[in-house]
């Protein structure tokens, strides 16, 4: 029977589910667009959003892997571009970067520490902090945008910030695989991840073996903020402007990313990669429909239909894997 | 056998959960070498009790003196440091994780390489298999596997087995034998034995009033939240025992005896 071969397969990897879909996408999406879809040009620009939403996403894994969730990070993802864009020709644009990801950081330990020394849902926190930062956001950029002039985007920081291209690729996806692999090890080959998912688990129980449950979140929530935070420095890189609405809604791509990639909602069971995976699909999705000339509005209808289809699809895999 | 400073004194101690009273002015001790037998209702606040020594519950008023120290902060990490291992009561197992991963949980062991410590897998594998073996896990149960795939009987035996291993100065047995077959609880209460003798404080919790009658040194009784006997174990008959549990206080058993 292959399907006991298979079973143990996909209870251990909750990103089997995600990797069918996504081989089902690309051969679909390349027979339907008469190479609209699949070439050179269009595919880097799929691996650039995939950059900017995936390391978005890995952030919020991590935040799901605790059991919580962050629904703020499209707002900070926002106020770091802003951030960036307003420093970068002021002073160097390295330090314009790392001050925007310390904002980034520093939204994610709001959230963190509200949520654990209050007990507050992280829901209710997280909406809280969408909504503060989204209207900072909007006040610090006062309906305007903030921009670098393509001329001044010169030199080696705004090369690698996202700035542009090596092999066709956005130099985006350079941090998207360093942060994939610096969390991997941190997630699965190191005590902090071993903890992480313990809490994410059960909190008793992780608690009752000595696990430093708040400071485990917090970490979380930190590490969150601080990569939507690269991420908004990467988007802005890219295009050089920035507006209050900035990175709107995104957090809910990165949500429907996490679960697509089979990270579960109740905690303790994560995938980053599929986490990665998942915003590549969103991404595809989303160009697909812009090539084809679908009406973008149609993109937030088209995710939530594929968000449940697929939350249901992975939820009966596993069930059937668990048998 | 038990040394005239108690390694853990409780003063009248308090907790409450929110409104609700659970423990009301409690005041024991416990010595190192001993086995005491935490008997009582259910309800009666014998978790409560045990999970406030080891820190996972801070009390609301009283102190406890661990080794002559008072104790200020209550975080299970700080009891563990100080050598209090426990078997709890339905919690204690994160069933996402590796029987290994839950193994070392909070004291993972680590291997440098170039300063970063990762995970010591060989050392989490080895040393975790080897003692579910001990305890009698069946071969086809992998340190590997998830916690979630084991029965209610596995699920003890990895708890038992690694508290045992961990053992140190104090061993807290929140009900240790439910879920076990009969020969497994005879292993469970032989071992409880010899920590004992090997120094340890043994601090067991059961329902089973004969087989605690039998094992420890001495009793405490609980119900709803307070201390109501606190005895050696020799100077009660069983009978005795039972009716205090069914009744309340002995005192009340006594005039009626008389
Ligand atoms: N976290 C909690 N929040 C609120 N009430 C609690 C909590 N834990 C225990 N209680 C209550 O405190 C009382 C004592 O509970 P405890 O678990 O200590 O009893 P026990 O003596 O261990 O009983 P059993 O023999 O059934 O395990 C019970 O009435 C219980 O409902
Ligand atoms: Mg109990």
């Amino acid at each position: 029977m292959p399907s006991l071969a298979i079973k143990p397969l996909v209870r251990r990897h909750t990103e089997i589910g995600i990797v069918l879909i996504s081989i089902l996408l690309v051969l679909v999406f390349t027979a339907t667009s008469e190479g609209r879809w699949a070439n050179a040009y269009n595919i880097g620009t799929i691996l650039q959003v995939t950059a900017t939403l995936g390391l978005m996403s890995l952030g919020v894994a991590l935040v799901i892997g605790t059991g919580e969730i962050d629904i703020s990070v499209g707002s900070t993802f926002g106020i770091a571009a802003i951030i960036y864009l307003w420093l970068a020709v002021r002073v160097d644009p390295a330090l314009a970067a790392l001050v925007a990801v310390a904002a980034g950081a520093a939204i994610g330990a709001f959230n963190g520490v509200l949520i654990a020394r209050t007990g507050t849902p992280s829901l209710i926190v997280t909406l809280g902090s969408l909504m503060i930062f989204r209207g900072l956001a909007i006040a610090l950029t006062s309906g305007f945008a903030i921009s670098i002039p393509y001329k001044e985007r010169g030199g080696f920081s705004y090369f690698i910030l996202g700035g542009d291209k090596i092999y066709n690729v956005n130099t985006g996806l350079i941090w998207l695989a360093a942060a994939l692999i610096v969390l991997t090890l941190m997630l699965r080959y190191m005590a902090w991840g071993n903890r992480l998912l313990a809490v994410g688990g059960s909190v008793e129980s992780a608690h009752s073996r000595g696990v430093r449950v708040n400071r485990t979140k917090i970490s979380a929530f930190i590490i969150c903020g601080l990569l939507a935070g690269l991420g908004g420095v990467l988007e802005a890189g890219k295009l050089g402007s920035a507006d209050g609405s900035m990175g709107r809604l995104m957090e809910l791509q990165a949500i429907a990313a996490c679960v697509l990639g089979g990270c579960l909602l109740a905690g303790g069971r994560i995938s980053l990669i599929g986490a990665i995976m998942g915003a590549f699909v969103l991404s595809s999705i989303q160009s697909y429909l812009i090539v084809m000339s679908v009406q973008p509005q149609w993109f937030v209808l088209l995710l939530g239909v594929i968000v449940v289809v697929a939350a249901l699809g992975v939820r009966s895999l596993r069930r059937w894997a668990l048998r | 056998m038990s040394s005239n400073h108690p390694l853990i004194r409780v003063t009248n101690l308090d907790l409450y959960f929110g409104v609700f009273h659970a423990l009301k002015s409690v005041s024991v001790d416990f010595h190192a070498g001993e086995f005491v037998g935490l008997v009582g209702d259910n309800g009666a606040g014998k978790t409560t009790l045990i999970r406030v020594l080891c820190g996972i519950y801070a009390p609301s008023n009283g102190e406890v003196h661990f080794d002559g120290k008072r104790v200020t902060n209550f975080h299970p990490k700080l009891a563990i440091d100080q050598g209090i291992e426990t078997i709890q009561q339905a919690v204690g197992l994160c069933d996402n994780l590796s029987i290994a991963r839950n193994f070392y949980l909070g004291r993972e062991p680590v291997k440098r390489i170039l300063g970063i410590p990762f995970l010591d897998f060989n050392k989490m594998r080895d040393k975790s298999t080897r003692v579910i073996r001990t305890f009698g896990l069946r071969d086809n149960v992998s340190a590997d596997d998830e916690v979630e795939q084991l029965s209610g009987g596995e699920r003890q035996t990895v708890k038992i087995g690694r508290a045992v291993e961990f053992k140190n100065r104090v061993l807290i047995m929140d009900e240790p034998t439910n879920h076990l077959s009969v020969r497994e609880r005879e292993h469970v209460n032989e071992l409880a034995i010899q920590l004992k003798e090997q120094g340890l404080l043994v601090i067991y919790i059961t329902h089973d009033i004969s087989q605690v009658h039998k094992l420890a040194d001495r009793i405490v009784i609980m119900e709803n939240g307070e201390k109501i006997e606190d005895t050696q174990a020799d100077a009660m008959s069983l009978e005795e025992l039972e009716a205090v549990i069914r009744h309340g206080g002995r005192t009340v058993e006594k005039d009626h005896m008389h």
